[in-house]
């Protein structure tokens, strides 16, 4: 498979389906291992470099981790592929930046990839629509035990799966949970939730992971430590927060229905008008229109657009999908055009 | 003004000495007065002024600096100042630094959870063990002792097949 044939498609964590999906777009789990035997990457010379990626490479296509695998070579893919791969979370920004042999191995449906030398020698990843955590750790699990068969993982009894950094160290786990939550961001309730969120030793991010900010309302949720509880007890801590924080969130829709009517509607409104009217639209508006009109669908406001539509428009119109679409570089002015074209195709197709 | 010692360089030490009731003045170059008096010790340098600050904030770094893993060559220091450690067997040579830092980060600096697929039998009752400890002192803190002794016999089951301990 190559990479242009995904750019008119998305993984399907995109779907919109699953428990509580009109909040939570998805849940992901990674799990950090490194082989012993060999260094971390910082001190790995190129020879080194280039066995651990081949090995993993060849155990991951042999075991059959997925179904029909892709394997990227990321020392060779173009910048455009990268950043690709990057918006539809394959990889994350750190491997797209990295430099020397590594790659990222993925199934058909996406939810399953592998990158292959990022920050520790192997990052399994998995993703699924909706809030669907207990799927999500019996996939991982299964790959995980799969690979270690063959592979021998650094471990020690006292600190667990060993990782280039300490805060990984133990069980190498970080489950993370997208959260699409307006109307908290409208009504400013969402720094009680980071502050009880805190608390419990979980920590709030962007869109994109560590370091990123928040945009259109997207918030990730996931735990802090890996050592001294099991993947089970990490599990069922986030398990335990997330129908919280999703059943505040509706609590500030009704509140917001029932306070400010008229505004929220016309804003809602609005947003779907610019959608479907626009001539430019920037990456970082696009968010907040589809933020609205997300909301629009979820509170029975809007009922002529599928989840599934909106949830990959996040997606598909960022830069590197639209090059991709397009088959060439743009520049930003350009790719604000396209945007604003590709949105109204695929809104009036419906 | 040139300094009275070397005649050579500019004064900018200007030291009062007071004997016998006798004032007198005297001027130095910075080299010169450190000569003449224990009065005026030479400025710490940058580095100095670093390790200094490291030992007041953090006395484990002063401990573990010079130490160097076999294995892959990093440093402590190395290390803490990356944030990235070179090789598996770190957790070894720097456990004592580590351990503070690990207990920090996560609450705890015992794994329980999950055990290689191809890890020595050993290893996974010994894990197994640790994991039945915990969830026994949860037992007992939750006071449902049924469980607790069921945990109990359990490890008693266990341990008779491993050699415990860290």
């Amino acid at each position: 498979m190559e990479i242009k044939d995904l750019s008119d498609n998305t993984g399907e964590w995109l779907r919109g389906t699953g428990k509580e999906s009109d909040i939570v777009i998805s849940s992901r789990i990674r799990l950090a291992r490194n082989i012993a035997g060999y260094p971390f990457l910082s001190r790995a010379n190129l020879k080194q470099r280039r066995e651990i990626e081949s090995s993993l490479r060849k155990t991951i296509i042999e075991r059959k981790i997925a179904q029909d695998v892709s394997y990227v070579n990321l020392n060779q893919a173009t910048a455009i592929d990268k950043l690709f791969l990057v918006e539809r979370h394959l990889i994350s920004k750190e491997h797209a930046e990295g430099e020397g042999e590594r790659g990222v191995a993925f199934g058909k449906s996406e939810t399953v990839s592998l990158m292959i030398n990022e920050e520790d020698h192997l990052r399994i990843q998995v993703i699924r629509s909706g809030f669907e955590l207990k799927k999500t750790w019996d996939t991982i699990d299964e790959i995980d035990n799969l690979l270690g068969e063959s592979l021998n993982f650094a471990f020690s009894s006292r600190f667990g799966f060993l990782t280039a950094c300490p805060t990984n160290v133990g069980t190498g786990m970080r489950v993370s949970v997208m959260l699409h939550l307006p109307a908290l961001g409208m009504t400013k309730h969402i720094e009680k939730v980071f502050n009880a969120v805190g608390k419990l030793g979980l920590v709030v991010r962007g869109l994109y992971g560590e370091g990123t900010k928040v945009s259109g309302d997207l918030y990730q949720i996931s735990n802090q430590f890996a050592l001294g509880k099991s993947e089970k007890e990490i599990l069922s801590i986030i398990e335990s927060v997330i129908p919280r924080i999703t059943s505040y969130e509706r609590m500030a829709r009704k509140a917001l229905v029932m306070e400010s009517k008229d505004q929220l509607e016309d804003r809602i409104w609005r947003s779907y008008g610019m959608l479907k009217a626009a001539r430019m639209i920037t990456s970082e508006e696009i968010l907040q229109l589809l933020s609205q009109v997300r909301m629009g669908v979820n509170i029975g406001l809007i009922d002529d657009i599928e989840m599934q539509t909106l949830n990959e428009l996040f997606v598909l119109t960022l830069p590197a999908h639209l090059q991709k679409l397009e088959g060439c570089e743009l520049d930003s002015t350009q790719r604000n055009v396209i945007r604003a074209s590709y949105v109204r195709k695929r809104l009036d197709g419906l | 003004m040139k300094c009275e010692s070397c005649n050579k360089k500019l004064a900018t030490v200007h030291l009062t000495e007071i004997i016998e009731n006798e004032k007198k003045e005297r001027h130095f170059c910075e080299d010169c007065a450190q000569k003449v008096t224990n009065h005026f010790p030479k400025a710490p340098s940058p580095s100095d002024i670093l390790t200094s600050l490291i030992n007041q904030v953090s006395p484990e770094i002063r401990e573990m600096s010079k130490t160097t893993c076999p294995v892959c060559g990093i440093t402590y220091l190395e290390f803490r100042s990356q944030g990235r450690l070179g090789c598996p067997m770190d957790y070894n040579v720097f456990k004592k630094g580590l351990m503070p830092l690990i207990e920090r980060m996560h609450g705890s600096s015992q794994h329980v959870g999950k055990v290689p697929a191809n890890a020595g039998a050993e290893i996974i009752q010994k894990n197994e063990l640790i994991q039945l400890r915990k969830e026994l002192n949860e037992a007992v803190e939750r006071e449902n002792y049924e469980k607790a002794a069921e945990l109990r016999d359990r490890i008693y089951e266990l341990s008779g097949n491993v050699e415990d301990g860290d």
